[in-house]
């Protein structure tokens, strides 16, 4: 116990201090690539920025996102990005300032997946948006200030749209910033969907290396810069790095009542998850398991083709008893598997007794996105260490969604997605004060309907 | 030669029986003028030859007038609708609902292009809804009955749907009901991708066209270049839209068209097929014919700052996306929020969008509410404390106009200046359809068009009085 005890801090500091590296998921088997994904902010502040407005959030516990605190912190603010954090900040005379003295700031939460909130049917997300969507406020009380939106996908090859919709009040210009940065695809792949998608890896290889000999090549062209053979551009961008391969089981992609229900043979089962993880090794990158059932058996595995994972801790399905290996789902994989060093995020329930992963009046609260901290409890509830558990919610789920350059983190350079809480992050009686989006406040609980008349 | 003589007579007779020579006065009123000089409090309105002649506390009418004593009641202006569907969805002229001799022949001999008209709307902007307009219809005489004496209707679709046309309420044949055929031009954006791209691509070619017409006069070679960009044509010529070309730059109010009100669809009927309409319609056009789109010569018109133009955007979230569209794209624009919504952004929060715009607003007179709340926001009233000038969107039916006064009193007792809600739906309206130096206010010189309440318009307890257009009093339908 008297040994017990520093060895476990011991290690907890060495995970962060590993988690803080940054680079550690992508590069157990391969050296980092230098295009995609590799900086973990989008601009390095800039001494010369033009700020036209200063806000500085003062006096906070600090939860940067990694999970880390800085106590009594500073954030300063210029127009829509995170200048400086810390202390002993200089704040400028015109700023704006919101005393948080005994409040915990956090980072705004990402959500690796919402529908009906803000963005329409379209195939075009930013064509259809509507700023002005009720639910956006209904969002940013639980917290949410960014979600991944994705539209088609989810085929034998990696395809669909994507983008990273801030919940920017009012603003359309500002809602979307960050655009294809995931593509999807589904398991299991029978031999000649398999066979197929070998092909088109081959074909972008050949042409990857057509392009190195031209780029080495001293008297080249541009015009005969080598072109991409047809139908593997989203393969390609997944091959380079630049966008995020999620892959899920069937075509629910293990959610829906289908999913909660479905025996592990049915939904996204070791096999299924071996295969995905085929993928990533036939790819060259690591994937994102899209809740899977099973990877808990194989978190090895998972880690080392550099993989992450969307889990849904509350997901039940019963172990298969003409098995003798293990089988279902399990409380612990979210413990496991960051064990294991795979990066989590978590998703809810979807279908069957409500909401599932949008916000809205009509759901059962607890299976719908207004309190997404609860998800991220019950990962804890199974095993995962409680003092990074804001992760799940905001550092590794901007990993998942492929926009860690612009939020998931207090840090200097990205957007700044804040909220300003009156408790812990992940406690069920904590309720989001006001929250920031793009440097603007968005939500303020006071004035906002759904939850001014709780006064403690 | 006797019949005719006597049939001349006769339409003396009737006129004068019908027009009251004598001038009329209304005397002791509360005059609302709608102009900055207020109101007088007890005044004469005096009516001549169909003109507001004089008006004033001191006016005194002339001996023989037929005088009207309004002690307690008060004269406005008469309503001006200007953005009315009044009498469109039964126009048996309508030309699309004519038997198509074509139909049924599937696979056999041309078929007529019919462009799709998708959810994202397309662009027949030089359509002209007064040919849809059928003029023996009750609703317009109706609506004037409960004070509308200026109409306006417009075509209403996705995209650019078309030409507004400015009716006279009381015309009886087409002539004399349409007054202008080319009152504004609508656009109704639609919020999707393909909604979007038609406004630029639309706009795009409109620019094109302009920058032709400003180059220097060269009248054979402009006339190939059009012809390309403009993809459209060839679906276009089956439709009757020809006649607006050559209505257009005359501008007249096609006198010709009502004595042969039947007739005219009949010829623009047959030539569907499309392959034979284009030979026979462009010698019947005789002039050299540059094979201009005219869908975007009117949208060259729009950006010209020729043609006043109606956009029907109902909430903020329609004007971002428009800003995001075209958002370079200016000209005077009319924002129509006939639909507001209050889970799409209520007009109030995007008065820093209205102002980019240099928008003037047509809005629904109403209170709105905020979502998830019992909470009842004055938008009219934070307009115009905002110093935006506002018009209101008029109902299209009888009934719903005499609901009208209700809604300006549930905006007025909630905040709204009373003479800023009177405005509203008189002078404002007719500024913004240009007809202000005829209608719209109560000042020497202009038509009477005027109402007579027996007290204050907006008190539920006083009713309309009297209605006159251009000085005649309409009978009020005695059942009602």
């Amino acid at each position: 116990m008297n040994l017990a005890l520093p060895i476990g801090v011991a290690l907890a500091v060495a995970t962060i201090t590993a988690d803080l590296s940054a680079q550690r998921f992508q590069g157990r088997r391969r050296p980092p690539r230098e295009e995609g994904g590799a900086a973990p902010v989008a601009d390095a502040p800039k001494a010369e920025r033009k700020v036209s407005s200063w806000t500085a959030i003062t006096g906070g516990d600090v939860h940067i996102g990694d999970g880390n605190v800085l106590r009594g912190a500073t954030i300063l603010i210029g127009d829509d990005r995170i200048e400086k954090v810390g202390h002993d900040i200089e704040i400028p005379e015109k700023a704006t300032r919101i005393d948080a003295a005994g409040k915990v700031v956090a980072p705004g939460f990402c959500v690796v997946r919402m529908q009906g909130v803000a963005a329409g049917g379209g195939s075009e997300v930013r064509d259809d948006l509507n700023p002005f969507d009720p639910s956006i406020k209904m969002a940013l009380a639980a917290g949410i200030t960014s979600f991944l939106w994705q539209s088609g996908g989810g085929s034998n090859t990696p395809a669909g749209k994507s983008a990273i919709v801030k919940l920017a009040w009012g603003d359309l210009p500002s809602m979307v910033k960050e655009e294809n940065t995931v593509v999807s695809m589904r398991v299991p792949l029978d031999a000649s969907s398999m066979a197929n998608l070998r092909k088109l890896v081959r074909q972008a290889r050949d042409h990857l290396d057509k392009v190195r000999e031209f780029e080495g090549k001293a008297d080249a062209k541009p015009e005969d810069r080598p072109k991409p053979p047809q139908g593997v551009d989203d393969l390609l961008a997944v091959m380079q790095g630049r966008k995020k391969l999620w892959i899920s089981a069937g075509s629910g992609g293990g959610g829906g009542f289908g999913g909660m229900m479905a025996r592990p043979s049915g939904g996204f089962a070791q096999k299924e998850v071996r295969q995905a993880l085929e993928v990533a090794e036939l790819v060259g990158q690591g994937v994102v398991l899209d809740v899977p059932v099973e990877a808990w058996v194989v978190p090895d595995e998972v880690a080392a083709t550099g993989s992450m994972a969307i889990v849904m801790p509350r997901l039940v399905v019963s172990s298969d008893p003409g098995r003798p290996d293990d089988t279902g789902s399990n409380i612990a994989q979210a413990a496991i598997l960051d064990a294991a060093g795979v990066p989590i995020s978590v998703t809810v329930p979807t279908g069957g007794y409500g909401g599932g992963a949008t916000v809205g009046t009509g759901g059962i609260l607890g299976r719908d996105l207004h309190t997404p901290f609860v998800d991220a409890a019950f990962a804890v509830r199974g095993g995962y260490p409680s003092r990074k558990a804001l992760r799940i919610l905001t550092l590794d789920a901007a990993r998942i969604s492929g926009a860690e350059r612009r939020v998931g983190s207090i840090e200097a350079g990205k957007d700044a997605d804040i909220l300003i809480l009156d408790g812990d992050p992940l406690n069920y009686k904590t309720f989001v004060q006001s929250a920031l989006v793009n440097g603007k406040v968005v939500y303020r609980k006071d004035e906002e309907p759904f939850y001014r008349h709780i006064q403690r | 030669m006797q019949t005719t003589t006597s049939f001349a007579v006769l339409l003396t007779a009737l006129a004068v029986t019908a027009q009251d020579q004598r001038p009329t006065a209304l005397v002791n009123a509360r005059i609302l003028t709608m102009t900055d000089g207020g109101s007088i409090e007890r005044g004469t309105v005096l009516i001549r030859d169909g003109k507001i002649e004089a008006l004033g506390p001191d006016v005194r009418p002339p001996l023989g007038a037929r005088v009207i004593d309004v002690a307690g009641g008060t004269v406005m202006p008469g309503y001006v609708h200007a953005w009315s569907g009044a009498g469109l969805s039964a126009a048996p002229r309508a030309p699309q609902e004519a038997p198509d001799p074509t139909r049924g022949r599937r696979g056999r001999g041309p078929r007529p292009e019919v462009t799709p008209q998708p959810s994202s709307g397309g662009n027949s902007a030089s359509k002209r809804v007064a040919d849809g307009v059928y003029e023996r219809q009750d609703v317009f005489a109706d609506l004037l009955r409960e004070g509308v004496t200026s109409l306006s209707v417009r075509p209403l679709a996705p995209g650019f749907p078309g030409l507004a046309a400015r009716l006279e309420p009381d015309g009886t044949t087409h002539g004399d009901l349409v007054v202008d055929p080319e009152s504004y031009v609508v656009v109704a954006p639609a919020t999707n991708t393909a909604g979007k791209k038609l406004l630029k691509d639309e706009f795009d070619k409109a620019k094109k066209a302009l920058e032709e017409r400003k180059k220097p006069p060269e009248p054979q070679k402009p006339a190939g270049t059009e012809g390309q960009p403009a993809a459209t044509p060839d679906a276009k010529p089956a439709e009757p839209q020809k006649p607006a070309e050559g209505g257009k730059p005359a501008e007249e109010p096609k006198p010709q068209e009502p004595p042969k009100p039947q007739e005219p669809p009949k010829p623009q009927e047959q030539p569907k097929p499309a392959t034979d309409a284009k030979p026979a319609a462009a010698p019947a056009q005789a002039q050299p014919a540059p094979k201009k789109d005219p869908n975007v010569e009117v949208l060259a018109d729009v950006l010209d700052g020729k043609r006043k133009t109606f956009v029907r955007m109902s909430t903020v979230m329609e004007m971002q996306h428009w800003l995001d569209a075209v958002g370079e794209t200016r000209f005077p624009m009319v924002v129509v929020a006939d639909a507001p919504d209050s889970r799409r952004g209520r007009l109030d929060e995007g008065i820093a969008e209205l102002k980019k715009l240099g928008a003037t607003v047509l809005l629904a007179p109403r209170l709105l509410d905020l979502p998830f709340s019992r909470t009842l926001v004055n938008v009219p009233q934070r307009l115009h404390e905002a110093g935006i000038a506002l018009g209101f969107v008029l109902p299209d039916d009888p009934a719903g106009i005499r609901d009208l006064r209700f809604r300006l009193m549930e905006l007025v007792r909630s905040g709204l200046p009373a003479d800023a809600a009177l405005r509203a739906v008189t002078a404002v309206p007719a500024k913004l359809l240009g007809i202000d130096d005829k209608t719209g206010s109560i000042v020497a010189g202009l038509r009477a068009d005027l109402l007579v309440f027996d007290g204050d318009p907006l008190d539920p307890s006083a009713s309309l009085r009297h209605v006159f257009l251009r000085g005649r009093e309409i009978t009020k339908d005695p059942t009602r």
